[in-house]
This record gives C-alpha cells, structure tokens and sequence, in this order.
C-alpha cells in the first residue's frame, strides 16, 4: 500500500494551499478521492488547512438543517428586507467569488468590509497609491540580502515564509544563502521565535515605541545622532542604519505588530523615502487571509477604495467610504440591520463587545465549517474549501497572482458549491 | 461564574499583546470548538515576578477582566520565557483575548488588538471561561 501511495505522489501535480497569504504552490497530497488523507511539504497550518475541518457546516435556517436551496432563498429574502446591509469577509474566497460579491453589494446597496480594515488595510493602501515600493516575493529569494521583520512573527503566522523566499533559499543572486549572503533582522516588542533566528540582529523596542524608533532610525540614515526616549544603545541604532545602508536589496516584511502601533502610515512612508535615498528598499504586508489582498485589490480596481465602502442601492456608480463603513463601526453604530459573512468569524475575530450586534440582526453565513458567528446565524451555507473543493485565483501578499484547480473531484461534491457559485445564486434568487 | 469571590485577592495591572500560535492556528483549522483549542487559546503569558505577585503558580487560573470592566474571563497563567517584561502579557489571538478587546477606537474602526489594559488576579481551583460562555 505504501509503496503505491509513493507512485500516486509522484505522479501528482503540485498544489497550492490556501492557509495563509504565502500560498505556497509547491504541496503535494495523497487523497482516497473523497478527502485529503495525507499532505506533504506544507507546514502545520497548511495541513490542517488542507485536510479539512472537524465541523464541516450543513445548510440550516432557524437552526433547522433543509435543502441548500431553501437556505440561498432564505439568505436571498434577509437582504430583500434589508435596508442597510453588511457584507463582510471574502479573505479566504477566491477573485471570482470576491467579484461576485462586489456585484451583489452593488445590488442590495450593501456596506461591504473585509479584515484588512482591521489589520493590513492602511499598508496596502500606501503600496496601491504608489506611496511606498514594494516587490514580489520571487524578487526577495532571488535579490534580497538585508531582510527585515518588523513586528511580524513568520515563524508563526507564515511558516514558510523564511524558507521558501525570503532568508534561507538560495536564490540567484544570494548563491551563498543565508551564512553569508543574506541579514536578517528583527525589530520587536518581544524575542519572538522569528527574533531568535535574527541571533545579534535583534533590536526590541518597547510597546508603542515603533514610530519614534523609525524617527531615530531616519536620523541615524541621515547622519545625525539618533535619539530616543527609552533606554537604547544609539550605537545599536547607528548599527542598525549602516546594515540598511549597505544594503543591495532591502525589504522590510510588515507585519501587525507595526501597523497596530501607528496611528497611520505616515512615519512607514518617512522611513521608505529616506531608505530609497540612500539605499534600496521594498516592503511586503504579511498579509493573513490567503485572498484579502486579492479582495482589496478588486474592490480597488472597482472603486478606488480597497475596504470600507458603501453602495446606494441598485445605482453602481454611487460609493460612499470611509470609517463608518468599517465593520467596526458599523457594528458599534448599529448602522447594519443583516449581515452576509463569508469565509470569516467576526464573533471570534473581533472584540466581543463590537461583535455582540450581530447577535441582535439576521446573519448568514457562508462557509465550509462551523464557527462562532455559524451558530448563532440565522441562515448557514456550506461552502466548497478553496484549493482542494474548487479552482480560482488568489492574490499572494505581494500581489502576484496564484491560480488553482479543485484537488478533489468536484462533481461528487454537489451540497457544497464554491462560494462564487452561492453569491450566484443569491443573485438570482433576489 | 463566581467572580465575586475573587474580589480581594491582589490584583496585577497588565498591558496585554495578542500575537499568533502555530500550534493554535493548526488547531483552529482543524475545528473552533474542541478541547484543545481551549487549551491553546485561553492562556495568558506573564512575566515570572508578576506571576509571583498575584500569588499564583503557573498552570493555575487567573481572571484577567479590562479596563471598562465589560469583558471578564477566566484563562490559565502561563510564564512567557522572556527577559523581565513586568507589566506586559500576551495572549494569543482568540475569542478569549477578544473579550476584553475595548469597542471604542476613537471612530478609527480599529480596535487595540495589541494594546489591552486590563487586571489580572488569582481564579485558583475555577474554571476557565468555556467557548459556550461566550
Ligand atoms: S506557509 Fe501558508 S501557504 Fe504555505 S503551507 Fe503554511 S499555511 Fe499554507
């Protein structure tokens, strides 16, 4: 059995895993045609990722399991009745599905939000208007000799992310890999697993302390004392500034730790400009969800905005963006009366206490397992798992494009429709 | 849940950061709702002197509950291995970090993930906040 199973491997095509924004395009499986049984090469997330949750969700309306087409029609008629309604989510959906969703936002006139307006939002933002350079990750294991992590933890958010591109390949212009040819450092508020594999190019800061050390960082890049209100070794600083310096292809990977501690972008875009003066540098959002830059970046191309919008009911031309069309407040400003999430758990993911509304208006859901926000909702839709259910396309944290086929055969799976064939049907139904 | 009781016990001010587990990650994948995603989420990291402050051991119960005193839960202590951090803890992305999460963020619909200000005391022999007392 074994020995056959190795035959199968083989013979497989590499595929791509949906567990974080890294999709990883290089995984291998072994499947009884049903399920994944076995997944190689991708870390710990991915597996589980790939393998396929626990608690897979059924169609139910009121708590009562039916037919999925009686659960679309019961979603269809929430956000008919609606007057203002959320739509929020779509990070783990593939460009067809977020498109889709677009449209019916459009449609019923929907505030429609996704994570990134709580986390990478204001990075990409910069990276879409041309306020900061970015590169591809590919250029990174190819180019990049000073590497660095700031207030991001790969080795726990994106496993792969050293070894596949950015510290430890060998890439074509850092044949010498990491022993010689590549530095990485690590700036943070704590010596995470990520800081222990920078060893002495670790700088820790303290909390909230981040644009004040990019200001004495800009100082030190300019030539001038860098100064600091808590206890840091200037010289440390004046290290630090030399490496960027030198640097043939910097880029900085960052993550939410930095964009938690700004009050906006401002002192990242300082800090770029004074690093392109003197030196070359790029900077990457270690993005979570595997398709939210994918859903910023339509929503871009459609609107100019890349979250937070709202559309006038049926008239497509008419946006309105702002912070009050962030799920956040619209949330605590109960501004929403039904909300559609797809492929999210904001009753996990935000704070309790933002979250709480959603328990007070009908909520559908849409996705392939269970989660906090499924059982309290009003309507469930299970969903196809990207990359092993259904095929698409997905955009890589730093915006490349990654196209992928169902690892499972499709046509046995009929109760569970991808989520860009449900917005579908929704559609129709209204 | 008792929190009365817990009243007069020395009470520690903390700042906490949330931040990521690869091994809670895995396990949320696999399913929100089973044992070990407790076991995972509802943990909170503090410095060894201000584990010893609260008179408490590691692996025993704390209430940790927020500024505003709305969101209140029950974890396990955890000692974060770092070099002296007095004043800060950590607590891994989870409904359980996220019930003290404040709701108002000056309109800026971003709420302070890594930035918690809320008091720790001792829980000892309660139990921690399940999933369903949400
Ligand atoms: S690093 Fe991300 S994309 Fe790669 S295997 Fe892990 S979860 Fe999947």
């Amino acid at each position: 059995m074994k020995r056959q199973s190795m035959v199968i491997l083989l013979n497989e095509n590499y595929h791509v895993c949906t567990g974080c924004a890294l999709l990883c395009d290089d995984i291998e499986v072994i499947t009884d045609g049903k399920k994944i049984t076995e997944v190689k090469t991708a870390c710990r997330k991915g597996v589980s990722r790939m393998k396929g949750c626990n608690e897979p969700m059924s169609p139910t309306v009121d708590g009562q399991q039916v037919d999925i087409d009686v659960a679309i029609s019961a979603a269809a008629n929430i956000l008919k009745n609606s007057k203002s309604p959320l739509i929020f989510g779509l990070g783990n959906s593939t460009d067809g599905a977020q498109k889709k969703a677009i449209e019916l936002a459009k449609q019923v006139g929907a505030v429609l939000d996704d994570t990134s307006s709580f986390c990478q939002g204001p990075t990409l933002e910069a990276i879409f208007n041309d306020r900061i350079k970015s590169c591809t990750l590919d250029d990174v294991r190819n180019k990049a000799d000073v590497i660095v992590y700031w207030g991001a933890d790969p080795s726990n958010s994106h496993p792969r992310h050293l070894s596949k591109f950015s510290y430890f390949p060998r890439g074509q212009e850092r044949q010498r890999g990491w022993e010689e040819d590549r530095t990485m450092i690590t700036i943070d508020i704590r010596k995470s697993h990520t800081a222990k594999i920078s060893g002495d190019k670790f700088y820790q800061i303290p909390l909230q302390m981040d644009a004040e050390f990019i200001d004495a960082l800009i100082d030190a890049l300019s030539g001038k004392v860098p100064k600091v209100s808590f206890e840091f070794d200037p010289k440390r600083i004046l290290e630090l500034a030399n490496i960027l310096k030198k640097a043939k292809f910097g880029t900085i990977f960052v993550g939410l730790g930095l964009v938690y501690s700004l009050a906006d972008m401002e002192p990242v875009v300082r800090l770029m400009d004074k690093l392109n003066e003197v030196s070359n540098f790029h900077l990457i959002p270690m993005v979570g969800h595997y398709n939210m830059r994918g859903f910023n970046q339509n929503l871009f191309n459609e609107t100019g905005y890349l979250n937070r919008v709202k559309f006038e009911k049926g008239n497509s031309t008419d946006v309105q963006h702002g912070a009050e069309f962030s799920i956040v407040e619209s949330l605590n400003n109960k501004t929403v009366d039904a909300a559609l999430i797809i492929g999210t758990d904001p009753l996990s993911s935000l704070p309790r206490s933002v979250a709480e509304h959603l328990l007070d208006i009908p909520v559908i859901t849409i996705d392939p397992c269970e989660t906090f926000t499924s059982r309290k909702a009003k309507v469930t839709i299970p969903s196809a798992l990207s990359g092993v259910e259904c095929g698409g396309s997905a955009v890589r944290m730093d915006g490349e494009e990654v196209k992928f086929e169902p690892i499972i055969d499709v046509k046995d799976q009929t109760i569970r429709p991808s989520d860009e064939e449900i917005l579908a049907r929704i559609m129709e139904a209204l | 849940m008792g929190f009365g009781q817990f009243l007069a016990a020395p009470e520690h001010k903390v700042t906490i950061v949330t931040y990521r587990d690869i091994f809670q990650s895995a396990v949320m994948e696999e399913g929100r709702f089973s044992e070990e995603y407790l076991k995972l989420s509802a943990v909170i990291k503090m410095d060894a002197a201000d584990i010893k402050k609260l008179d408490v051991k590691v692996g025993d119960t704390v209430l940790v509950k927020n500024k505003d005193n709305n969101g209140k839960v029950i974890v396990r202590v955890e000692s974060s291995g770092y070099d002296s951090h007095s004043g800060i803890a950590y607590m891994p992305n989870s409904p359980w970090s996220n019930a003290l999460v404040d709701a108002d963020t000056g309109g800026s619909g971003v709420p302070r993930y890594k930035n918690i200000e809320a008091m720790v005391s001792s829980a000892k022999g309660e139990s921690i906040t399940g999933i369903d007392d949400f």
